[in-house]
């Protein structure tokens, strides 16, 4: 068997005249002495945008870089199937409690109608567009992105730190936190694709299968001093809206903060397991099994963010497990002061680029 | 009408009398105990200037601090009169540093035109100019290649096309001829040569005394975090008077213009080395090569090669920093 060498490509030839390099070939020379034109011989008249809109393209860089590591499709998938079989979980359950409506059924030896039975499943799968739906998906969705993000984020942001690629960035006309904006932004999109968007879909989802009364329900109340505005929404839409920016400020934060620290995937990975992981189990082990005050759970950042992110959806305080619970506030405050560590570190950390490496 | 002449003989040299586009003006930086660079002054007009200098002189702060990575501490650095530190004057600036890995994931087209997008340009004219530029360095063909698959050849052409897809007015170039073949090289050093051309400034670091030799004869010494010395490298070398010049003279009657040369102040020493070959080392250059030339034409001596030994920036490089 013969190997053919696959031919080379032409080499660009270099134009004296023009000073620039050309393909050999005729057809396309014309056109690239259009593009040359271009930047040459007209000048730039227009006016450049401000360097806040240099925030998206760092962004999409970063996203970009993402979606394209295979490795992390199989994640996607995983999150993908959470989440399909949460929206045809609800679908089968609604579509069989509609065909079998007027029907009645032998359960033993008692005769029952078995939308009711339905009705019963849908509660204890908690598939019934109630807040314990948006809590579980939020649980399960949270998982898979904390994992991607422990991978992702030397490739979006330790990278540029350690392969020393961000002057890239820094020599072009915008600030240095234009470049955590966007970094932050990208995470955030990310967050929001996984978690936000698609509990907004199943809650549209729902609305069109139970009641058009569903997407206002009893309306959001706000109160604004003496004046109490109530909005023709459901809460719950507000309240995954909430959660989703609760994930998206913390997690972008702690994500481009600890990546630009540990930069390469496996420390990152190492910090976010003891993050989310093994503080999570010592809280526990304080908690539940020493019988701690309940304060010692505000280790456990995943459960702070648990806490904040099931009041948002309007889960009583009672009912979020495991219990004993700190107070709201308290979570509130340590994920606060952790954002706050993380601004500041990054402040400190994008001078930080003048350190000699 | 002299200068007009001089700016068409070498058309890439920095021309002398026109606003400094890049301004140093006693520069300190310190990196904790370290300093990086000691009271900076330095100019930068349009044409190609060569910074070289041994690894820690100061040469990468230098470059930081011109395009406004590093703040100075002391000083200040300009660009077209706008500080460097602020976004502003990086509009200006077009920076290609000396990295290899970056951006594995994307494509080098798509790598100019998120440079270019974060110039400020809209899309179609991010694209527009990432395709002129991406023509310009030629890799417009390779352009829509994983840059994760470029050679470093490759991927220097790709940074020098992020670094002048805004068109702007300053460029610093970290080693942009490292990794290059001899042939891309030659075409490297002529797209460098006509962006000098159009007006453009370039400073340009390499260790690659002989590539950065072929590329401008104007240059900047750094030693310690100070500019050892600026200027052109024959201008250099004249000013190394401590440091004989060594001249090699091929003549028919080696030993008769050896008993010529003796007679002339200048002349330090001579050296035979082969049957018709001498090195002379001589002081004063200037005043040397005109009693050299009056010498020749009074005794009628036939002279068939004549070079300067040491006047390579290698050479003067090493005279500069004390070492051989």
């Amino acid at each position: 068997m013969s190997e053919t060498a696959k031919p080379a490509p032409p080499r660009p030839a270099f134009d004296q005249q023009s000073q620039s390099f050309f393909a050999e070939d005729g057809a396309s020379r014309t056109a690239q002495v259009q593009a040359l034109r271009l930047l040459h011989y007209r000048p730039w008249r227009g006016e450049c945008r401000p360097a806040f809109y240099s925030v998206w393209p760092v962004a999409r860089v970063s996203l970009r870089m993402m979606f394209r590591r295979k490795l992390f499709w199989g994640l996607y998938a995983l999150a993908l199937i959470i989440f399909l079989m949460f929206f045809f979980g609800q679908y089968l359950l609604a579509w069989a409690e509609s065909q079998s409506a007027s029907a009645t059924v032998n359960v033993g030896l008692v005769r029952t109608n078995p939308s009711k039975l339905i009705r019963l499943l849908r509660d204890a799968l908690k598939l019934n567009g109630s807040a314990d739906t948006y809590r579980n998906f939020f649980r399960w969705q949270g998982s898979m992105v904390m994992i991607v993000l422990a991978l992702a984020g030397a490739l979006i942001v330790g990278n540029d730190f350690r392969h020393r690629s961000l002057p890239f960035y820094l020599s072009k006309p915008i600030r240095r936190w234009h470049y955590v904006a966007g970094k932050c932004l990208a995470v955030a999109v990310f967050v929001n694709l996984m978690t936000t968007l698609p509990a907004l879909v199943l809650f549209v989802q729902y609305g069109l299968l139970d009641d058009w009364g569903y997407f206002v329900g009893d309306g959001t109340a706000i109160s604004l001093g003496f004046v109490r505005l109530v909005l023709p929404i459901n809460s719950l839409c507000l309240g995954i809206v909430g959660y989703g920016v609760l994930l998206t400020v913390c997690l972008s934060l702690f994500l481009v903060a600890t990546a630009s620290w540990l930069r390469r995937t496996v420390p990152l990975i190492m910090a976010w397991t003891t993050l989310f992981f093994f503080l999570r189990m010592v809280a526990r082990a304080l908690v539940d099994g020493l019988h701690y005050d309940p304060r010692w759970r505000l280790l456990d950042l995943w459960n702070c963010l648990s806490l904040l992110g099931n009041r948002l959806l309007g889960i009583p305080a009672a009912q979020i497990r495991p219990q004993p619970q700190p107070e709201i506030w308290e979570a509130a405050a340590t994920l606060a002061a952790l954002c706050v560590v993380c601004l500041l570190y990054l402040n400190h950390r994008i001078r930080g680029v003048e350190v000699v490496h | 009408m002299q200068s007009a002449l001089q700016q068409r003989q070498a058309p890439d040299q920095p021309v002398i009398g026109s606003t400094p586009v890049l301004l140093f003006h006693q520069v300190s930086k310190w990196y904790g105990p370290v300093i990086g660079l000691n009271q900076v002054t330095l100019e930068l007009r349009p044409g190609i200037m060569g910074l070289v200098g041994p690894n820690g002189a100061g040469k990468s702060t230098l470059m930081k601090l011109a395009t406004g990575q590093l703040k100075p501490d002391i000083g200040s650095v300009q660009v077209h009169g706008i500080n460097a530190w602020s976004a502003d004057s990086r509009r200006f600036v077009g920076y290609c540093p000396d990295v290899d890995a970056f951006f594995e994931e994307m494509s080098g087209r798509e790598f100019v035109t998120a440079m270019a997008r974060l110039c400020g340009f809209r899309r179609s004219e991010a694209e527009e100019r990432a395709q002129a530029v991406l023509q310009r360095v030629g890799m417009a063909d390779r352009a829509d290649r994983r840059i994760g698959g470029y050679s470093k050849g490759m991927r220097q052409r790709i940074k020098l096309a992020q670094a002048l897809v805004h068109d702007p007015e300053l460029f610093i170039l970290d080693e942009p001829l490292s990794g290059i073949d001899p042939i891309g090289r030659q075409e490297m050093i002529a797209l460098l040569h006509s962006l000098a051309r159009q007006g453009k400034t370039l400073l340009v670091s390499s260790h690659e005394l002989d590539a950065l030799e072929k590329l401008t004869d104007h240059v900047a010494v750094m030693t310690h975090g100070r500019i050892a010395a600026v200027g052109t490298l024959s201008k250099i070398r004249a000013m190394l008077d401590d440091r004989p010049l060594s001249i090699l003279i091929a003549t028919s009657q080696p030993r008769r213009l050896a008993q010529a040369l003796l007679s002339m102040s200048n002349v330090v020493g001579i050296e035979f080395i082969r049957d018709d070959s001498l090195i002379v080392r001589a002081i004063q250059a200037h005043r040397f090569f005109s009693k050299l030339n009056t010498l020749v034409l009074e005794e009628d001596f036939d002279i068939w090669h004549l070079e300067t030994i040491d006047g390579s920036a290698q050479a003067i490089l090493g005279y500069v920093l004390g070492k051989k």
